[in-house]
């Protein structure tokens, strides 16, 4: 139950929803991906659904808010409404999803995203700016999110967007609300948010699935958690029988192997040092990487996280410090002369930042060493190429049936490892990540941890922005915690204590 | 490769309609008027107005596959035709140098269409719409009179063939093969490429993003110096006002070819089969007495046609797609159906 007073001033239907799925199949040619006998979810519960990539969920959650047809002979309704027949009808029945792809309109304002295709007032050809603010304004405060309702969206940050899109979907007051892995983008104390609103709108009479990719969480919000494996409901069970091993195995459908084992970084000259970094609102700031050493960046979202990457790679321009890499003085204009000196970061924003999605694999996994692979320093020929691709695709264990089908065919995991296939490839000396595994499945996730370890034993310096603080404690040798752009406390691997490392996010304390 | 799979790739490949498409209307305008196909209709008009359209559409496409547009062109070709014919007749500077200048002038003002959109950050469109209203009213500025040409090398360009092969055309085939090796067998084509297809993921891997769209802009000014040089040898004056529209028939020559105009998609063959399409509509239906109005008709609604066709195709390719390639279900033991899906469709791109 929640722990504060709820917020929520809207209500769902009263009296028990109930969402049915019997003989719900969907198959693809000779895959089945979905072949669920009988689930029935009620109303007042969060259900957490959780599986491997390419387990069904979102196939599952597709065919409820009907933007997949499953094949025919199912049945799917909403306390006796048959869902079924599209997308628009769903939402007209009542079935909201926030999804992981942010469909919003980035050129418009918050505003006018949160009430897209729902004008407050009467008027038929005008819109009423200022009761469309202030729609728009209930609606952040229901949520908790402090942002102007006339800033465009595309300035806003991954999280903040993520929150909006949550505010979206609750503004519709919907019977049955999809939380589609809703906590990936967020630090701890935004996932903490979102989790309890998911809480306080299933404790109003609405069904709340969540995707969920962290189990811990998964195991603290769910009433009931389900998981789905090869398209099946393979485990139906209470928080109480989740156990995080249980889990695991029902969704693996064998033991995983523990988190990569840390070694000790080498000792000896740093890789990569700033002095006196500084930005607008950033820094200043201190940082060493050794070679073969991984230092995590932790902090809340807006800390300065991702712009202490950028300003490390040339993305963005420091106003101040200096900074050097391999013992030079570095200090690159651009991106091109950062990645000439040996410097490459896994973005975190995989389709926007990395991915050129309708170009093949191999596109995509040569992309930052063209120039390299090139004879003469100009011509590309195929079959260089194609081997180098052919390589960097096992090296970075990309599952794909070649490297010329198209990068949109594969799983986020894969992506995923796909770009980091590209660094793979281009060796560099300092190895920038930020949010090396969001949105992947736990599976990848721990074969993402083996290949930074891998490359770490080849002697690169690695730094990881993570808002995953499990992952940090994992695989880092050192976590620096940012706040407002400055280091608030940095912890050796020795003295890693979560509770501190939060604390210092949140409250700014030296520990 | 054995020959179904060569079959199944010449049929995923996205030119192949399009060349399909060229050969029929070619057939059908020869069986109505068999004069189509004699080599004097095949050099002129055919092969100079392939030749003008072609270049055009390669140095425009370079552009569109950056994720950006030049409407310039069409303006430029009217430009370059006065100012080349300036620079040799009324300047009296010898022809080649001539040549010379007027193409350095065209990579030069493609250079500031660059400046332009990479260090100002203006809309490509706006920056080179600027550039076609300008040189519209330029060229009538320096030539308010046709500009006489009297050297017999500047007329011989458009005027004498190699062999039966008009000079145009072997300038349009030899630009059309250093395009080909460009995009499709050098890192700075595929740096193009990744630049229209995901700009900010081009910059992040290192790509020096600025100088491929200053370079694109710049090849197509220079294409457009060209192209003016061929017309002013074919009119034999510089003559204000010679053509009009080009820059659009360059566009709907990509988009027909396949080139997408979110960039970072389009080949070469496509490109210069698009051209070559609509070349052969307008000269076809002008051989079979069409009248002028209809001529734009039918070239509208071959842009449709086209546009329609590739949508279904790529369609049809993302569907395939999505049945085959599910490779996620490869890591998990009990798929075993996970081997026996069918091939993904050949290479994109």
């Amino acid at each position: 139950m929640p722990a504060e007073p709820v917020r929520l001033t809207h209500a769902v239907d009263t009296g028990k929803e109930e969402l049915l799925l019997a003989g719900v199949r969907k198959t693809y040619g000779p895959a089945t991906v979905l072949d669920v006998d009988r689930l029935v979810l009620t109303g007042g519960q969060v259900v957490c659904l959780v599986g491997e990539n390419g387990a069904g969920k979102s196939t599952m959650m597709g065919v409820i808010a009907g933007s997949v047809q499953p094949d025919p002979g199912g049945e799917v309704t909403l306390s006796g409404d048959p869902l079924g027949a599209g997308t628009l009808h769903a939402q007209q029945l009542g079935v909201a999803m926030v999804s992981q792809e942010f469909p919003l309109v980035g050129q418009l304002s918050v505003a006018e995203n949160l009430l897209l295709g729902r004008r407050p007032s009467q008027q038929r050809v005008f819109v009423d700016s200022r009761a469309m603010h202030a729609a728009a304004e209930r609606m952040l405060a229901g949520i908790g999110l402090s942002v102007s309702t006339r800033r465009r969206v595309d300035s806003l940050a991954v999280a903040q967007r993520q929150m909006l899109e949550i505010a979206k979907a609750l503004g519709t007051r919907p019977r049955v609300l999809i939380l589609d892995e809703p906590t990936s983008a967020l630090g701890p104390a935004e996932s903490e948010h979102v989790l309890q609103l998911a809480r306080e709108h299933a404790a109003l009479g609405g069904i709340v699935i969540l995707i969920g990719h962290r189990l811990n969480e998964v195991r603290d919000v769910g009433d009931r958690i389900i998981v789905l494996r090869n398209g099946r409901v393979v485990a139906d069970l209470t928080p109480a029988e989740a156990t995080e091993q249980r889990l695991v195995r029902e969704m693996v459908g064998r033991e995983l192997e523990g988190l990569v084992e840390v070694s000790a970084a080498q000792v000896g000259e740093p890789m990569f040092t700033a002095r006196g970094l500084e930005a607008e609102n950033f820094g200043p700031l201190d940082l060493e990487v050794h070679p073969g050493e991984i230092v995590g960046v932790a902090g809340l979202m807006g800390s300065g996280r991702s712009s202490l990457l950028h300003l490390i790679l040339g993305a963005r321009k420091p106003t101040g410090g200096r900074m050097t890499l391999g013992g030079k003085p570095y200090g690159p204009r651009n991106t091109a002369e950062a990645v000439a000196a040996g410097v490459g970061l896994v973005p975190e924003d995989r389709k926007g930042q990395g991915l050129l999605v309708d170009a093949p694999i191999r596109w995509n996994i040569t992309l930052s060493i063209l120039e390299r692979i090139s004879s003469r320093g100009l011509f590309l020929w195929p079959r260089p190429e194609r081997r180098e691709a052919a390589r960097l695709v096992s090296a970075a264990s990309v599952r794909c049936q070649t490297p010329e089908q198209p990068a949109r065919s594969l799983s986020g995991g894969n992506q995923q490892r796909m770009i980091f296939g590209r660094w793979i490839a281009a060796r560099p000396r300092l190895l920038l990540l930020d949010e090396p595994t969001r949105g992947v499945d736990v599976g990848a996730k721990a074969e993402i941890y083996k290949l930074i370890e891998e490359e770490r034993e080849q002697g690169m310096a690695i730094l990881v922005a993570s808002s995953e603080l499990e992952e940090l404690l994992g695989i880092c040798h050192r976590i620096v915690v940012l706040k407002h752009g400055r280091i608030a406390a940095a912890f050796e691997r020795d003295s890693f204590s979560k509770e501190r490392i939060i604390a210092a996010a949140a409250v700014g304390v030296q520990a | 490769m054995n020959r179904r799979e060569l079959l199944r790739r010449l049929y995923d490949s996205p030119e192949i309609g399009i060349v399909l498409a060229l050969i029929v209307t070619f057939v059908a305008f020869t069986i109505k008027n068999p004069l189509f196909a004699s080599v004097s209709d095949l050099q002129n008009p055919l092969g100079i107005d392939l030749a003008g359209f072609g270049i055009l559409a390669i140095g425009e496409s370079l552009t569109i596959i950056t994720g950006g547009i030049d409407l310039s062109v069409g303006s430029l070709v009217a430009f370059f035709v006065v100012v080349s014919a300036w620079i040799n007749a009324s300047m009296g500077v010898p022809v080649i140098f001539a040549f010379i200048l007027t193409i350095l002038f065209g990579i030069a003002w493609g250079l500031w269409h660059g400046f332009l959109i990479t260090k100002l950050g203006v809309a490509p469109f706006v920056a080179t719409l600027v550039t076609f209203i300008f040189a519209a009213g330029a060229d009538e500025a320096i030539a308010p009179n046709p500009i006489t040409i009297g050297s017999s090398t500047f007329l011989g360009v458009a005027g004498s063939n190699v062999g039966p092969v008009p000079i145009p055309v072997i300038m349009f085939l030899v630009i059309a093969v250093a395009a080909w090796v460009l995009l499709e067998r050098t890192y700075i084509g595929r740096q193009l490429y990744a630049v229209g297809g995901n700009r900010e993921a081009a910059r992040l891997a290192g790509i020096r993003i600025n100088r491929r769209i200053v370079m694109a802009y710049a090849i197509s000014g220079g294409c457009a110096a060209l192209v003016g040089i061929i017309e002013a040898s074919r009119l034999t004056s510089g003559t204000a006002d010679s053509v009009s529209g080009w820059e659009l028939i360059a566009i709907a020559s990509a988009v027909i070819g396949g080139v997408s105009l979110i960039g970072g998609q389009g080949r070469i063959i496509g490109i210069v089969a698009g051209a070559a399409l609509l070349v052969v509509l307008q000269d076809g239906l002008v051989a079979i007495n069409v009248n002028a109005y209809y001529q734009r008709m039918v070239v509208g609604v071959a842009l449709l046609v086209a546009i329609l066709v590739d949508r279904l195709r790529v369609r049809r390719l993302e569907h395939s797609a999505r049945q085959a390639v599910r490779p996620d279900r490869a890591e998990l033991p009990t798929a075993p159906e996970a081997e026996q899906l069918p091939s993904p469709a050949g290479g994109a791109g």
